[in-house]
């Protein structure tokens, strides 16, 4: 008997990924963290007398992005982790899967609304960063007009472009912690493991520095293996080149998001494989 | 000629767990034959750990068959495509609880496909056909057990399936709300859709089912119609005004003068359930009438 195919369907993995997104937005966690890190970087410039020596208006800077690290990386783990597995636990997966929908919809769909969240994360935090340093550039700016001789100094764009990487960054962790997911039976196993493999990616590139100085060539090969099979997260850190040099490059900047997108495709496309054979 | 294609065709299915990481195997489903031709309404009986809920995750393709061939109306039910036309009705369903029902029903529409031209309209209509219209906008983590059920089994409907397959459609759900999830059953069948349904309470499938199959420790123990497995073909129940006694030993004498015999003379009784649907005020139904199925039904013959 002949029965039309399914196909992969965009509209059904956006009503996933709207689904998702919704779900998490109604969590306490997503807006306890995004009230934290907000708070943490609008205190920003109540904290420039202790500045440790660099300039102000860096320390503003700095201080946003490591608040967007820090609570972007534990958002997305929580996050992903807990929206997948809400669906299994509380058996909302068994009716969904019973529909006519691709498993892989079903795993892409879960990536773009965490990667959508995360997005709104992001963009609130670097929003609020980049108001935050405007108004105090313009403040010295009167004070100090000999400074600012040449116009503004801060590269706007360049913080939007850094803010853009380090939001694929965390859709590089999202596709790693569903692919924990996809195989891990608990949220808690899922959550330690997926915080291990972000400090494994944030060091990963001592063991790449390293690679060339280890005599034994099966260790040598391992560790090469290891530091392709984990991506470099220090890659996406381009927040020291702001304001040094030409600023932000272009061209790294476009080389590190293929970077991100070739590792979000090839661990998304491992997790929708993992979670195929897995038993709701 | 070809032969019509059952709504689901199971043969020879064996399901193994894994147990421990020593490859130690569980057997949950044993050698199962079964056929559900379409149309029919088929209860799957048995124990817990029977097989129940397995066989039905496997026809709905959430797990694979270590060895056999399931196929739902024709096609492989670890393919996509036999899932078209299902609709499911998971036990105990825990539902998205930030959605309202009428937000709920669309979401799962949309997943399956209506039309965007007749989405509201299907929406609309399958909530007024389990009853919900007047609380589908409130959202589904107030519902009770029993809107839940009706909610679960307005999604299943939604895409119009052809197969509908609910897994204990009353567990958890009072005497009423079991009452009205049979009576939708009954519309069901009197729709043409085919039904697949398992239950611990028995009597509540003796009512709705064609046919029945029993299963223990994943073995298929008896198949057949309800009226062949609990029917006594050889003896009949004549049901009278009370005899009294002198003429119900003429009765007697009567039937051993033509070579019968009368076996017992009991007296009949209501069942329980239904003296419990009688008394109790059921919505839309004050003081146990009969009728409709809920506050906000639609005619019995009404088509999702």
């Amino acid at each position: 008997m002949s029965v039309a195919s399914v196909p992969f369907s965009f509209g059904r993995l956006g009503l996933i990924a709207g689904n998702t997104f919704l779900e998490a937005v109604r969590q306490k966690l997503f807006n306890f963290l995004l009230l934290l890190a907000v708070g943490l970087v609008a205190s920003a410039q109540f904290f420039r007398e202790f500045n440790f020596g660099s300039s102000e208006l860096k320390f503003i800077a700095d201080f946003g992005f490591g608040a967007l690290i820090f609570f972007g990386s534990a958002l997305t783990i929580a996050t992903t982790a807990q929206l997948f597995f809400s669906e299994i636990e509380n058996r909302t997966a068994l009716t969904l899967l019973a529909k006519p929908l691709w498993r892989a919809e079903f795993v892409f769909g879960k990536f773009l609304g965490v990667f959508a969240v995360i997005g709104v994360f992001c963009a609130l935090t670097i929003g609020l960063m980049i108001a935050l340093l405007w108004h105090r550039e313009g403040q010295l700016m009167v004070i100090n007009p000999d400074d600012f001789a040449n116009g503004r100094l801060i590269a706007y764009g360049d913080l939007l472009i850094v803010g853009l990487l380090q939001w694929l960054k965390f859709g590089v962790l999202t596709a790693i912690v569903l692919l924990i997911a996809s195989f891990s039976n608990t949220n808690l196993f899922t959550v330690v493991t997926g915080f291990f493999v972000l400090v494994i990616c944030h060091l990963q590139y001592l063991a790449r520095d390293q690679w060339s100085n280890v005599d034994n060539v099966l260790l040598a090969g391992t560790v090469r293996v290891l530091s392709l099979v984990f991506p470099n997260f220090q890659l996406f850190n381009l927040a020291d080149e702001i304001g040094q040099g030409a600023g932000v490059s272009g061209e790294v900047a476009l080389r590190v998001a293929g970077y991100g997108v070739a590792y979000i495709a090839v661990i998304g496309g491992l997790a929708v494989y993992s979670f195929r054979n897995r038993e709701i | 000629m070809s032969q019509p294609v059952s709504a689901i065709s199971i043969k020879g299915l064996t399901k193994d767990f894994s147990v421990t990481l020593r490859g130690v195997k569980l057997r949950a489903v044993d050698a199962l034959n079964l056929e559900v031709a379409e149309g029919q309404v088929y209860g799957l009986l048995g124990p817990n750990g029977s097989g129940k809920s397995t066989t039905i995750k496997i026809i709905l393709g959430l797990l694979d068959a270590t060895v056999g061939d399931v196929r739902v109306f024709g096609v492989p039910a670890n393919q996509v495509e036999a899932r078209r036309n299902v609709g499911y009705l998971p036990e105990a369903p825990y539902f998205y609880r930030y959605l309202s029902g009428r937000e709920l029903v669309r979401f799962y529409a949309r997943v399956c496909g209506v039309p965007k031209a007749s989405l509201k309209a299907r929406v609309d209509e399958v909530i007024a056909w389990v009853g919900l219209s007047g609380a589908a906008d409130r959202r589904v983590g107030t519902y009770s057990k029993g809107m839940l059920q009706r909610i679960g089994l307005a999604q299943a409907l939604v895409h119009d399936p052809k197969l509908i397959v609910l897994d204990e459609p009353t567990a958890g759900v009072d005497p009423v709300g079991s009452a009205e999830m049979c009576e939708l059953i009954v519309k069901l069948k009197q729709q043409g859709k085919t039904v697949l349904i398992t239950s611990h309470l028995l009597a509540q499938i003796e009512d709705v089912c064609d046919r029945v199959a029993i299963l223990d420790r994943g073995k298929l123990i008896v198949e057949g119609s309800v009226l062949e497995l609990v029917g006594q073909r050889d003896r009949q129940a004549l049901i009278v005004d009370p005899l009294p006694a002198a003429d119900l030993e003429a009765l007697r004498g009567w039937l051993a003068a033509r070579g019968h015999s009368l076996n017992s003379v009991e007296q009949p009784r209501a069942r329980l359930d239904q003296l419990f649907l009688s008394k109790v005020s059921r919505p839309g139904r004050p003081g146990g009438g009969s009728g409709g199925v809920g506050s906000n039904e639609v005619p019995l013959d009404a088509k999702p």
